[in-house]
């Protein structure tokens, strides 16, 4: 194996600036890639290098392989990070990559099919002895539905080649089932570009719990403690920690020895995550294993002190963990919150726009994974995270004190957040207390906080626009200035040929 | 002066008159306050009010108020015409009497229905998708297409009217 010495980074936003900050501390040059939706995004101009890789729309650009290769090519890269999403999991991609003669930081192509085919994913953790949710699989629409009678309602359709919840339906009576595999099916297609979708039985107010590994390729595998899940929305999670306050000692070593014996059982190479349910008793079952850096990764990283990008890289290099199981120690509590564009008022509906005024929190124990700066575009295009705000304490109340602080002090205007909607979450008792499950946010939470956000604005808000029009004083448009040229904080950032006036 | 606000779907009116640099009689809902204001750059503005300061941090962006106090985020909307329900922005868009709008920016997956058409009160006409996630505009009413803006393929903004129900008569 050779050394690393330039990385093309296949993805965009606050992940391609999080594995940025890694390369250049590892002395690798980094290689940015952009779509033109993406001239001058923050994940674009924080690196010496830079390629246009096609059209907004990810197919044209981000999901562009031919694109993504010819740029690392063109830059003289010798590997290609994936990030998360986008070809992260697609298995033709790293082969791709690899046929280039370019080294693809993750999986081999063939743990990628398997373990992202979730159907051979769940056969393969049967075989290692680890429970998995009952399912039900069908090649057509009619078949499924003739299984999910077998396996009972409310069921879940999901996405046979998906990941992170997309294109997940809960089906709760057998009239919506059609409709459910439809649009699971065009989804699935869109987003994984596979309609393949398979069903699950639902569980009763599980958690969802997930256990970071990494492997040498070779089949040694260890295990970096799991992480707590459970605080989503639309099946999509939004406040992750670890370590989980529901899990014990003993269930978390079970839980780390599934984990451990399933990425084993496929000698599996790089960073990678298991994925479990567990129910309030304590059982837990296999749900899927996630090939890539997970969007929570960051409360790994700062519970044990192992930077998982660096690890992924020096697994890629040397094909060899740079780490031994005896060395990873767990110490403290860390939560993330993520800060998405959309509107959790309003059935969190995606939002797109300018961004004019960000800032975010700067606390001691604060770690903050940053896609967007004053000014920047947040394109419709693309998944709307916006960055990740993490904090660490010696427990989890020191922990969950200090996020709820930095989300006050986080400030995002010109596009509708989830601010609120995290700012309300993280102090409501039951989350403060651990006492939640993956429903928990849907069943319980989100009616108050919606009576909450549709109330009238306090007076001191009305009385603080009228005072701003009264005295001129509405911080102007920023945007507005950086659409006519390139800001004076720009300057240094290197080439600027993609903020020329007119461009920008 | 006289100003409104729209606060999701209520219209809120504040008069300001200046009293001395930096002091306003400020009236709000009724009530008339005495207030001062210095104003600190940058949209910020230290409000002092008779129940002490409060730091608020303003930012403009077309008729929009992006306002912030006690760490808490407001979306007001300034009125400027005197024109009754002036069209919202993007997800806060009232519904016209028979207009059915994009929730939200994206592209239009799936033309349902045509122009002609009836429809029951449920039935999905209008799908769009946005950041991987699909929205079904559904009919709110039984009732008949009176036209069909939306075209497959074609990207919307957030509020964009898509299909034009008949009104319904005589109920």
């Amino acid at each position: 194996m050779s050394p690393i010495r330039k990385v093309l980074i296949a993805n965009r936003g606050e992940i391609a600036c999080r594995i940025a900050a890694t390369l250049r501390e590892m002395g690798i040059a980094p290689v940015a890639v952009y779509s033109d939706a993406d001239r001058g995004a923050l994940h674009a101009r924080i690196v010496d290098e830079a390629h246009g890789i096609g059209p907004a729309e990810p197919r044209a650009s981000y999901l562009n392989a031919e694109a993504l290769i010819a740029a690392a090519k063109q830059s003289g890269a010798t590997a290609i990070h994936p990030g998360y999403g986008f070809l992260a999991e697609n298995g033709d991609f790293a082969a791709a990559v690899e046929a280039a003669g370019l080294a693809f930081i993750g999986p081999t192509p063939e743990q990628i099919r398997t373990l992202g085919d979730k159907r051979a994913a769940r056969a393969l953790a049967a075989r290692a002895k680890v429970p998995v949710v009952p399912g039900a699989e069908g090649a057509d629409a009619a078949t499924l539905a003739r299984e999910a009678k077998k396996l009972g309602y409310p069921l879940i359709v999901k996405a046979a080649l998906g990941g992170g919840g997309k294109g997940m339906r809960v089906v709760e009576r057998e009239q919506d089932l059609r409709e459910a595999i439809e649009a699971a099916q065009r989804i699935a297609a869109s987003a994984f570009g596979d309609a393949t979708v398979y069903l699950e039985k639902r569980l009763e107010r599980p958690r969802h719990v997930e256990v970071q590994v990494l492997g040498d390729g070779k089949g040694d595998v260890i295990h970096l403690f799991e992480r707590e899940c459970s605080l989503q929305r639309r099946h999509q999670k939004v406040v992750e920690e670890s370590p989980s306050p529901a899990t014990g000692e003993a269930l978390r070593e079970r839980l780390a020895f599934a984990a451990v014996a399933i990425a084993s059982a496929t000698r599996y190479r790089g960073a990678g995550t298991v994925e479990f349910l567990v129910e309030p008793g304590g059982d837990f079952y296999f749900l899927e294993m996630n090939t890539r850096l997970q969007v929570e990764h960051p409360v790994t990283e700062m519970v044990t002190g192992v930077d998982l990008v660096r690890a992924q890289v020096a697994i890629a290099a040397e094909g060899a963990l740079p780490l031994e199981q005896g060395d990873v120690v767990r110490r403290g509590h860390a939560i993330e919150a993520r800060v998405y564009a959309e509107d959790a008022a309003a059935n969190f509906l995606p939002q797109a726009g300018r961004a004019l005024e960000v800032r975010w929190p700067r606390a001691p124990f604060v770690r903050v994974d940053r896609g967007i700066e004053s000014g920047d575009e947040v394109p419709v295009h693309y998944d709307p995270i916006l960055g990740k705000v993490v904090a660490f304490g010696t427990d989890r109340a020191a922990a969950l004190v200090r996020l709820a602080a930095a989300l006050d002090e986080t400030l995002i205007h010109g596009v509708t957040t989830n601010l609120p909607f995290l700012r309300a979450l993280v102090r409501a008792r039951e989350v403060e207390r651990g006492a939640f499950d993956v429903e928990w946010i849907e069943r319980e939470f989100l009616a108050g906080f919606a009576a909450l956000a549709t109330a009238p604005a306090p007076e001191i808000a009305l009385l603080a626009a009228a005072l701003a029009e009264a005295v001129g004083a509405a911080a102007p448009a920023r945007g507005a200035g950086a659409a006519a040229g390139p800001r004076p904080d720009d300057a240094f950032r290197g080439a600027g040929r993609w903020r020329l006036p007119g461009l920008g | 002066m006289r100003l409104a606000f729209r606060d999701r779907d209520r219209v809120r009116e504040v008069e300001v008159a200046p009293l001395a640099p930096g002091r306003f009689r400020v009236v709000l809902d009724g009530a008339p306050v005495e207030i001062g204001v210095e104003d600190l750059g940058g949209g910020r503005l230290r409000i002092h009010t008779p129940q002490g300061a409060v730091l608020a941090e303003v930012t403009a962006a077309g008729s929009a108020r992006f306002v912030r106090v006690h760490g808490m985020d407001f979306v007001l909307e300034r009125e400027v015409s005197a024109r009754p329900r002036a069209r919202g922005r993007g997800t806060h868009a009232k519904r016209g009497s028979g207009g059915l709008e994009a929730p939200m920016p994206g592209v239009v997956t799936r033309v349902l229905v045509q122009a002609g058409e009836a429809v029951r009160q449920g039935q999905p006409l209008v799908a769009i998708e946005a950041m991987k996630m699909e929205h079904v505009l559904r009919a709110p009413r039984d009732g008949k297409v009176r036209a069909v803006a939306a075209r497959k393929g074609e990207m919307v903004a957030g509020g964009t009217a898509l299909v034009e129900l008949e009104e319904t008569e005589g109920s």
